[in-house]
């Protein structure tokens, strides 16, 4: 896959606002979320503060930005991000779909969301919690294990875990009724976090302690810092500058991701903002 | 240069005064990428820290002893001594300062 000079991630009216700047700067660029663009937008229902745009719903605001998108011939690369890797002089880009991305510079649009951690969650990242079922699948053979699924898609990892695994318990965070492999347990609890005793890990909730050897949490988006290894974070921001540059060269972040208040404009405004800088960087890459 | 190492010739990380050892697999995303920012830190410190990479699929007892649960793990290693472990894909400058400053 050829490499792009920018690729944006989210198409939210930040994602959006990049992808229009960096095209009539006539960039090269990947922009990846959903053909619906955001749910966070399609749910307003009614806009009061868009400049030139009194009152309308958030279906009309995104019928409006999917029409400025098609009439610049943009196309949007339905595919979720899970890693976004630092090379140096580029970035891949790891998608749910098993493609490797490659992009010049990195815009991060994915808006927030408003999942904590679980108390202990990230200390034990890495030597005990994982995030990735793919990824770490293999060093758990004949291992224990606990899924904490926020999604009925996270089934098929828990199923796929159970390939290595000795045993593994299952913890649906939704209501709908659970379809695995009856070798898989099925616990309906409720986590309040996650401890270590050097040996094994233990599972706190509110009905009672489970223990295991290894603890994967799958939720449907990963924070920011998780998303791109290296990056400077403040709680579930990006720590950005005016020109939405992050700490991490060729990499800038715009929206709700980079920060309050939580506003369309303020997200527009920080997307043209970083598509200018990342414009503006590659040009003078490009000439020294 | 990173030299491949299996469980047999852990000695060597144990006799060197100052080690970088890789823990990754074959079959592991965020392994693949970091090898070449690992590759590069070496050749960046050449003649003053050794650099390892060990499969731990091939030696499940040595990631066993390290508590090596979720990989990649680079766990720096003073005069056969793990002192500092890092998990997952670094960049490469995150990474080659932790080193500079654990191990120069
Ligand atoms: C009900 C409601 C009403 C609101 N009303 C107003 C209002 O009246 N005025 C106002 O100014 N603001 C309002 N807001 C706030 C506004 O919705 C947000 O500030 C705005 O949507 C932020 O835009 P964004 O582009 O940063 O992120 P989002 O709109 O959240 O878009 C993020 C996009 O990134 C995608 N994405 C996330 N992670 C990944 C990944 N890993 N890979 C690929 N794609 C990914 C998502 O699918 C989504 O498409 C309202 C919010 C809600 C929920």
């Amino acid at each position: 896959m050829d490499r792009v000079d920018i690729a944006i991630i989210g198409t939210g009216p930040a994602g959006i606002s990049a992808a229009i700047t960096s095209v009539i700067r006539n960039k090269k660029i990947l922009l990846l979320g959903s053909a619906d663009l955001s749910a966070k937008m399609r749910k307003a229902q009614e806009i009061r503060n868009y400049p030139g745009l009194p009152a309308v719903s958030g279906e009309a605001l995104s019928a409006a930005m999917q029409e400025h998108l098609s009439s610049m011939g943009i196309e949007i690369t339905e595919d979720k991000i899970i890693s976004v890797y630092a090379m140096g002089s580029y970035f891949a880009l790891q998608a749910a779909s098993g493609i490797m991305y490659e992009a010049s510079s990195v815009i991060l649009a994915a808006g927030v969301t408003a999942a904590k951690p679980f108390p202990g969650e990230e200390e034990l990242l890495g030597r005990g919690v994982s995030y990735c079922a793919t990824c770490d699948a293999p060093l758990c053979r004949g291992k224990e294990v606990i899924v904490i699924g926020f999604s009925p898609d996270e089934e098929k990892e828990a199923a796929f875990l159970a390939e290595t695994a000795s045993a593994v318990t299952y913890i649906p965070m939704y209501r709908q009724e659970v379809q695995l492999p009856e070798t898989i347990r099925v616990e309906r609890a409720r986590p309040a976090g996650i401890a270590s005793d050097g040996q094994k890990r233990i599972v706190r909730t509110q009905e009672g302690t489970l223990t295991c050897d290894a603890v994967f949490v799958l939720r449907e988006s990963v924070s920011a810092g998780t998303l791109v290894p290296g990056l400077e974070t403040d709680g579930p921001h990006v720590k950005v500058d005016l020109q939405m540059r992050t700490n991490l060269p060729g990499c800038y972040a715009c929206g709700d991701i980079a920060g309050k208040p939580y506003q369309y404009i303020k997200a527009a405004g920080q997307g043209n903002t970083a598509a200018l800088s990342a414009v503006s960087d590659l040009d003078e890459k490009k000439d020294s | 240069m990173v030299k491949k190492i299996s469980g047999d010739d852990f000695q060597e990380v144990l006799e060197s005064k100052k080690a970088v050892v890789d823990f990754s697999a074959g079959w592991c995303g965020p392994c693949k990428m970091l090898a070449p920012v690992i590759d590069a830190i070496s050749s960046d410190l050449d003649g003053q820290v050794d650099f390892f990479n060990i499969d731990v699929d091939e030696a499940p007892e040595l990631a066993a002893q390290y508590s090596v649960m979720s990989i990649p793990a680079v766990i720096l290693f003073k005069d056969g001594e793990a002192v500092s472990v890092a998990v997952g894909f670094r960049p490469q400058p995150e990474l080659e300062t932790w080193i500079r400053d654990t191990l120069l």
